[in-house]
């Protein structure tokens, strides 16, 4: 496979002051792929994806289409990647249609105003994530899937063929988990390029190309989900026993549940 | 959409006109419609003047025209400040008065009395301090690490005012006590009765600038109000458009302390009642804000000249009208925030 990466990182390093969160990280994404990012809770998940879209800065090599990520402004990486944040409240209530609004910002000059085709977009976005009925909604008002779908909607509003996505489902009840997903799985169906961290080896099972597990700071594997998620990988980044099974196709994660004793 | 936003704004920008005139009409010395049609057409187009225009002249166009005028812009200017401050904070408690801005304007104002008789001289002074004003309240808000939350900004504001007012008291000791003493002090006070055309007109030009700037950011305040990350992920330079923000908001207000003393609340409350009244959207909260702080103001000014036989400063005014209104509006506004 000669593609060329949209993403790359090369010996990526960043450091808080207490503690390195990455150390010498390599990773790439390539066009059309869905990669599932898993790892323990604080192995620098977000971390990750907060440097490849510019919004922090360590020591190392990223790139965006082959040019170093630095030399690129906030606006021209949102015209390449939308960020799409995990669901949370906004202090002043704008309506759905607003919220999707802004997903133009990166495509408007600096004193334009959104126009007729910016609606006809954001509209649409909203058609594609089944949520054009709440359009003049308030956003606040509404329930974390609907949220994160509006969420989803400002990004595709971007009009981007790349999405990182941070733990789009946690938070969501059951029936928003798997519709999420499903739409997920949809966008990569027309041939969007997606990156999404999760907790669910599961998810990541269902809805993959590809799947990188990252453990104390270093990219510990990747490569296809049956070949990646294994009782072994869980053990050691999880401390969890389980069994994969087959099940129709799809391959999934029992875990072994044992009684905590007094 | 589109049209509902035009809607709103030509419906608040008649209703700023029908107060205008109206308190052009108001006064110890009470003008009727008639009179007052019949010397706005003689002023206009000319025409066989009546002898009471000599007075008229003087009533109207010398003593209440240049105060309605004032009066209009500063409302505007503390309301569409306040609004922009609200949002690049992501804080719906911060006004130009909370962050600091107006103790700092005053500050600068008053150190430029004591140092130079150039009115530009004092302008540029309190704009400057009002700047630094809201710099040391951030950064003090900034400060314990689990901040950037509202209170801590609130709190870093405070911090800031009493600074600025504790140099201002030092400014105030150390001034001539027979000449720049008493012009100090009558200003501070705060009122809006000594406004003259020239005077107006020249502190409309910044005034004017901060206020159209803001509007013209509008919709980059949406995108602010999302928090810093996710409107760099939204392809805003934000540290650029919040400073740009901060000069131009801190230019209209600070202009205000400049002209008229502090006037505080209508910075806090118009935003709040604006935003509950039409949504969120900056695009439209922010020229609806500056009509709709210019109204008030200009209705609270008529009252402080009109309630008593003596003038009520202003600034007063608005602290009795805007704290119960502004607890109203906190009952009320935990639906527009969260």
């Amino acid at each position: 496979m000669e593609l060329k990466p949209i993403i790359e990182v090369k010996n990526l390093t960043f450091s808080y002051p207490a503690h390195q969160v990455l150390k010498k990280m390599n990773f790439a994404l390539y066009p059309g792929e869905v990669v599932s990012l898993l790892g323990p809770n604080g192995c620098g998940k977000s971390t990750l994806i907060r440097l490849m879209l510019g919004l922090m800065r360590g020591s190392g090599d990223i790139r965006l289409d082959g040019a170093p990520l630095a030399r690129y402004s906030h606006r021209e990486i949102a015209q390449h990647i939308a960020y799409i944040p995990q669901h949370h409240s906004v202090p002043f209530n704008y309506t759905v249609a607003e919220m999707v609004m802004m997903g133009r910002a990166a495509k408007l000059g600096f004193f334009a105003q959104p126009g007729k085709r910016d609606r006809e977009v954001a509209m649409e976005a909203l058609r594609t994530v089944g949520i054009d009925g709440l359009a003049s909604r308030p956003f606040g008002q509404l329930s974390g899937g609907q949220k994160q779908m509006v969420l989803l909607a400002r990004a595709l509003a971007q009009e981007v063929s790349t999405f990182i996505m941070d733990e789009p489902v946690t938070g969501l009840d059951y029936g928003n988990q798997m519709r999420l997903l499903e739409m997920i799985s949809h966008l990569a169906g027309q041939g969007k390029t997606i990156l999404k961290t999760t907790h669910y080896p599961d998810h990541a099972l269902l809805v993959s190309s590809r799947v990188a597990v990252m453990h104390d700071g270093h990219m510990i594997d990747e490569g296809v989900p049956d070949a990646v998620i294994t009782p072994e990988m869980l053990r050691r980044v999880y401390g969890v026993e389980a069994d994969i099974v087959a099940h129709r196709d799809k391959n999934w994660c029992l875990p072994h549940f044992r009684r905590v004793c007094a | 959409m589109q049209r509902r936003c035009a809607l709103a704004l030509s419906a608040a920008f008649i209703v700023l006109l029908l107060v205008a005139t109206l308190t052009l009409m108001w006064g110890q010395y009470p003008v009727d419609a008639r009179t007052l049609a019949g010397f706005l057409e003689y002023k206009l187009f000319g025409g066989e003047a009546l002898p009471q225009y000599a007075l008229l002249e003087n009533i109207i166009v010398q003593i209440r025209l240049p105060r309605i005028l004032l009066a209009m812009l500063i409302g505007a200017a503390l309301a569409i400040s306040g609004a922009a401050f609200q949002a690049m904070f992501v804080n719906p408690l911060v006004s130009p008065g909370i962050l600091g801005v107006l103790a700092g304007a005053s500050f600068g104002a008053a150190l430029g009395m004591l140092v130079s008789e150039q009115w530009w001289v004092v302008q540029a002074l309190a704009f400057a301090f009002g700047f630094v004003a809201v710099g040391f309240a951030v950064m003090v808000g900034g400060m314990v690490r689990a901040g950037r939350s509202s209170i801590m900004l609130v709190l870093g504001g405070v911090i800031s005012g009493s600074l600025f007012t504790a140099l201002l008291s030092v400014v105030k000791y150390v001034a001539d006590p027979y000449s720049t003493l008493p012009a100090i002090v009558y200003w501070l006070m705060g009122s809006l009765s000594m406004a003259d055309l020239d005077g107006v007109a020249l502190a409309a030009v910044p005034m004017l600038l901060g206020i159209g700037g803001l509007i013209v950011l509008g919709r980059y305040f949406d995108l602010l109000s999302l928090g810093d990350e996710e409107a760099r992920a939204l392809g805003i330079n934000v540290a650029r458009i919040r400073f740009i923000a901060i000069v131009l908001a801190t230019l209209a207000s600070a202009l205000c302390v400049v002209m008229a003393g502090i006037i505080g609340w209508v910075g806090l409350i118009i935003p709040h009642i604006v935003r509950m009244a039409f949504g969120p959207s900056h695009s439209l909260l922010m020229p609806l804000s500056a009509i709709t702080g210019a109204a008030f103001l200009l209705l609270a000014d008529s009252v402080s000249r009109l309630a008593l036989s003596v003038e009520i400063p202003i600034g007063i005014l608005t602290s009795l009208i805007g704290i119960p209104v502004f607890i109203i509006v906190l009952k009320h506004a935990r639906a527009t925030w969260n």
